[in-house]
C-alpha cells in the first residue's frame, strides 16, 4: 500500500523500485531462449506460462486454464502427463474445482500422495529405514585446528532446535599446567556413538540402540524417561528434557524441530516426546540421509571436525583415524567411540 | 463353634479411640499435602525437581532403594520365623510379610514417579532388554511381591478362616474372600499352610537377596562410569544395610502395634532377639562400609578421592556423620549395648526409629555425591537437593504407606490367633 517511491523513510536510501524491476526483467531469461532446448513444443510452452501468470493474477480461473490444455498437454507429454497428478490438486490451496480435477485426462490425488508413494518406493530397498545406510559414520575432530570458539554448540543448537540445558555438543575446556607455563586444550564432545555402548546396555526397553551405520538412536515414543542412560554414558552426553523453552528468547521457538532420526514431530508441545525422554547427538541423521554433513562439521571455523565412513579405508576419516595422531576419549571403558582425535 | 469364639479373641484396630483419630490425621495430612505435591509434578513435569542432566537421580531413587531396603530386610527377618524356624519368631512373621509388601508398593510409587513419562509405565512389560539392570528388576520386583503376598495368604489363612467362621454378613464374606475361600481350619490343613508357606519362602529368600535388593545394588555397581559405584562389595553393602533397616523395621512394629493395637504386654526375649540380630548387622555394615572406604582410598583413584570428599567434607556432610554415622550406627550402637535396655519397648522403639531414619541418608549418600563429580574433566559439576514438590510427594507416598499398613493392621489377623509360635 505504502510502498511508493516517494513513501521512503528518513536515512534510509531511496532505491528505484522501477529500476529494481527492470533489473530482475533483464535478468530474467528469455522464455523462447529457454524451451528451445527442450524437446517439447515452445509455443504451447509460452502460452501455458503467460496463462499460468494470469491465474496467479486472478485474471483466469484454474478450472479454465486446465480445461484449456488438457488435451494439447495430452498430446505432447503423453504418459508422462496422464501418469502425473495434477499439480493444482493440492490437499491446502487448491486452484482447481474437483470435479474439473477428475475430468482431466492426468491422475488425480495431490503431490503429496505423489511423494509419500516414491519416498515408500524408495525405502523399501534392502533393509530401508533411517541408519540403514552402508557407510558406518564416524567423526575425527582435529584438536591442533579446534580453536574452541563454540561454533559447532551453537550450530547444533540451531539445527536441532534442542531447548535450554540439552547441549547435543559442548566444548570442554581444559587448562593444563601452573602459571605462566599453561597450554589449553578445547575438546568438543558430541556423543561418541559408541561401538560397545554402555547406554544402549542398560536401557530397560531398548529404547536406545545401535543402528547398521553406527549410531546410537534414541525412540522417543518409547524412551519412559528413568535416566539410567544418563547415569551410564562416560562422556556425559545425554540430557534430559525437562520440557524448558526459549519461548521468552524467541517467540514460537517451539514452532518448528528438528526431525531428529528422522521423524518429524511437529511443534514442540507440553506432555508430548521428546519431553520427559533423553536426548542426545544423532551425528545429525537427518542430514546424513540426505547427503549433508553434521551441522556442527559444516560450519567448524577451523575445519577441524570431520565426518565420513570409518570403513571405506580410502576416506578421510579413516585414514585420519588410523593415524597415530588418533586416540578416543576414555579409551579404557572399552565403549570403542566412533568419534576420534588427533593429538 | 462357641467354644472356638471363646478361644481366639480378635479385635484388631486401635485400642485407644483418640489415639486412631490422632494418628489418622496425621497421616491424611501427609497424603493431603503429597497429593498436592504431586498434581504440581504432573501439570509441571520433571521441571518441578533439582534434578539436572549432571544429577539425574535424586530423592526419589534414594527414597525407592530404601524402600526396597526395607522390603529386602523385613521379608529376610520373617524368614527366620517360617523357613529357619528360629524359636520365638513367629510372632512377628505376618507383621514383617506385610511390612515387606506395603514398603515394596511404596517403593514402586516412587519408581513410578520418578519417570520423566509417567504415562508409560508399563513399557518395561512390553519391551526388554536382557543387559540391562533395570529391565530384570522391574520384573524381579513384580516376582517377589507376588511370593510376599502368597506368603502373607498361607501364613494368615487359617486365622482369616477362623474369622470368618465366627463372623457373619459382610464381613464374612470379607474374611472368607481373603482366605480364597479355604475356611478348614483342621490341624491337617494347617500343615498344608506351613509346607507351603516354607516353600515359598525358600524361593523368596535368594529372590530377595540376589534379585530384589542384591539386584538394585549391581543396577549401581554396574556403572563404570560412575567409579563410586562400580565395586564387588557395592551390592553386598546394599544387603546388609537393608538387612539393618529391615529389622529396625520389623523391631519398631512389632513393639507399637502390640502396645497399641493388641494392648498386650511384648515379649521381652523376643525383643532381645531382634536387638542382637541389630548388632550384629551394625557391625557387619560399619565393617563393610570402612572397607569399601578403604579400598576408595587406597585407590587413589581421583574421581573416588574426591567423592569420598563431596561426602565426608562437601555441603552435605552433616547427612552423612549425623545421620549415617550417627543415627544408623552410633545412637543404635549405645542404646544396645544394655540387656536391660535391650528388654525395655521404648528404647528399642527409638533405637528402630533412629536406624530406620539413619539408613535414609545413607540411601541419599549412595546416589547423590557419585553424581556430583563429572564425569570427564572439564565437564560442569553437579549440585543437588531436592525441591519442595520432591519432599512434598516423598511424604505423600510414605503418608500412603503408612494409610495401608495401618488399615490392614486395623483388619487383618496380623498377630496370630492362637499368640505366639505354633
Ligand atoms: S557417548 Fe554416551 S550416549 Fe553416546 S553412545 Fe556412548 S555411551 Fe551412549
Ligand atoms: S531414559 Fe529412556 S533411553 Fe534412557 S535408559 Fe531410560 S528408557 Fe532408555
Amino acid at each position: 500500500m505504502s510502498t511508493t517511491d516517494d513513501n521512503t523513510l528518513p536515512g534510509i536510501p531511496n532505491v528505484g523500485k522501477a529500476d529494481l524491476d527492470a533489473m530482475v526483467e533483464n535478468e530474467r531469461p528469455d522464455p523462447r531462449e529457454e524451451l528451445a532446448d527442450v524437446e517439447a513444443d515452445t509455443d504451447l510452452g509460452i502460452a501455458m506460462a503467460e496463462d499460468a501468470q494470469r491465474v496467479a493474477r486472478g485474471e483466469l480461473s484454474g478450472d479454465e486454464y486446465w480445461e484449456k490444455y488438457d488435451e494439447a498437454a495430452g498430446a505432447e507429454f503423453g504418459e508422462a502427463y496422464q501418469e502425473t497428478p495434477n499439480p493444482a490438486v493440492d490437499a491446502g490451496d487448491q486452484t482447481v474445482s474437483t470435479e474439473t480435477a477428475e475430468s482431466l485426462s492426468c491422475a488425480v490425488g495431490s503431490m503429496d500422495t505423489v511423494a509419500t508413494e516414491s519416498a515408500q518406493v524408495e525405502g523399501e530397498e534392502p533393509d530401508g529405514g533411517i541408519g540403514a545406510g552402508d557407510e558406518k559414520w564416524g567423526m575425527v575432530i582435529d584438536l591442533q585446528k579446534c580453536v574452541g570458539c563454540d561454533s559447532c554448540t551453537v550450530a547444533c543448537k540451531s539445527e536441532n532446535r534442542t531447548p535450554p540445558g540439552v547441549s547435543y555438543n559442548v566444548v570442554m575446556e581444559e587448562e593444563h599446567g601452573e602459571f605462566p607455563n599453561v597450554t589449553r586444550t578445547n575438546v568438543p564432545r558430541p556423543c561418541m556413538q559408541c561401538d560397545n555402548p554402555p547406554c544402549v546396555q542398560v536401557c530397560p526397553v531398548s529404547a536406545t540402540y545401535k543402528m547398521d551405520d553406527g549410531v546410537v538412536n534414541i525412540d522417543y515414543d518409547r524412551c519412559i524417561g528413568c535416566r539410567y542412560c544418563i547415569i551410564a554414558c562416560p562422556y556425559g552426553a545425554r540430557y534430559f528434557d525437562f520440557g524448558e523453552n526459549y519461548d521468552d528468547e524467541v517467540d514460537e521457538a517451539g514452532e518448528v524441530t528438528s526431525p531428529e532420526y528422522g521423524v518429524d514431530r511437529g511443534p514442540r508441545e507440553e506432555g508430548k516426546s521428546p519431553i520427559g525422554n533423553i536426548r542426545k547427538c544423532s551425528f545429525c541423521t537427518h542430514r546424513l540421509e540426505r547427503g549433508e554433513e553434521p551441522a556442527c562439521v559444516e560450519t567448524c571455523v577451523g575445519d577441524a571436525r570431520n565426518m565420513g565412513d570409518l570403513e571405506n579405508p580410502d576416506s578421510d576419516v579413516a585414514q585420519m583415524a588410523n593415524s597415530s595422531r588418533a586416540f578416543q576419549l576414555k579409551e579404557d571403558e572399552g565403549t570403542d567411540p566412533n568419534v576420534y582425535y588427533l593429538k | 463353634m462357641s467354644t472356638q469364639s471363646s478361644r481366639f479373641e480378635f479385635d484388631p484396630g486401635f485400642e485407644d479411640d483418640r489415639l486412631r483419630v490422632a494418628w489418622y490425621a496425621v497421616v491424611g495430612v501427609f497424603v493431603a499435602v503429597g497429593a498436592y505435591a504431586t498434581y504440581l509434578r504432573i501439570t509441571g513435569g520433571m521441571a518441578t525437581t533439582n534434578l539436572t542432566s549432571i544429577v539425574p537421580w535424586g530423592a526419589w531413587v534414594a527414597f525407592y532403594i530404601y524402600f526396597v531396603g526395607l522390603s529386602a530386610g523385613a521379608f529376610l527377618v520373617s524368614t527366620m520365623a517360617n523357613v529357619f524356624e528360629v524359636e520365638g519368631m513367629h510372632r512377628i512373621d505376618r507383621d514383617a510379610l506385610f511390612a515387606a509388601i506395603i514398603s515394596m508398593a511404596v517403593a514402586l510409587l516412587f519408581v513410578w514417579i520418578d519417570l520423566g513419562r509417567m504415562d508409560r509405565m508399563y513399557f518395561p512389560f512390553i519391551w526388554r532388554q536382557l543387559t540391562s539392570a533395570l529391565s530384570w528388576e522391574v520384573h524381579a520386583y513384580v516376582a517377589y511381591i507376588g511370593i510376599l503376598v502368597t506368603e502373607l495368604y498361607f501364613s494368615m489363612r487359617i486365622d482369616l478362616a477362623r474369622i470368618a467362621q465366627r463372623t457373619s454378613g459382610l464381613r464374612q464374606t470379607f474374611y472368607a474372600a481373603l482366605a480364597l475361600g479355604r475356611l478348614d481350619t483342621s490341624e491337617g490343613s494347617q500343615s498344608f499352610d506351613q509346607r507351603w508357606l516354607k516353600r515359598a519362602g525358600i524361593v523368596g529368600i535368594p529372590l530377595a537377596i540376589f534379585m530384589v535388593h542384591g539386584g538394585t545394588g549391581v543396577l549401581f555397581a554396574v556403572s563404570k562410569a560412575r567409579p563410586y559405584w562400580n565395586s564387588g562389595l557395592f551390592p553386598v553393602i546394599f544387603v546388609i544395610s537393608a538387612l539393618l533397616s529391615g529389622t529396625a523395621l520389623v523391631m519398631v512394629v512389632y513393639v507399637l502395634r502390640t502396645r497399641l493395637f493388641d494392648g498386650d504386654s511384648v515379649d521381652p526375649d523376643l525383643l532381645d532377639r531382634l536387638a542382637q540380630l541389630l548388632i550384629g548387622f551394625i557391625i557387619v555394615d560399619a565393617a563393610l562400609t570402612a572397607i569399601e572406604t578403604f579400598i576408595a582410598i587406597a585407590s587413589v583413584h581421583p574421581h573416588e578421592i574426591e567423592t569420598w570428599q563431596v561426602i565426608m567434607y562437601g555441603p552435605m556432610s552433616w547427612s552423612f556423620w549425623w545421620f549415617m554415622i550417627g543415627f544408623s550406627w552410633v545412637f543404635p550402637m549405645v542404646l544396645l549395648s544394655k540387656r536391660s535396655w535391650r528388654r525395655t519397648p521404648a528404647v528399642m522403639v527409638l533405637t528402630g526409629l533412629s536406624v530406620v531414619i539413619g539408613i535414609i541418608a545413607v540411601r541419599f549418600n549412595i546416589v547423590v555425591p557419585a553424581q556430583v563429580m563429572p564425569v570427564m574433566e572439564g565437564l560442569p559439576h553437579g549440585s543437588y537437593f531436592p525441591t519442595l514438590v520432591e519432599w512434598g510427594t516423598s511424604v505423600g507416598m510414605i503418608g500412603v504407606g503408612l494409610l495401608l499398613y495401618t488399615l490392614g493392621a486395623e483388619t487383618l489377623p496380623l498377630t496370630p490367633l492362637t499368640g505366639g509360635d505354633h
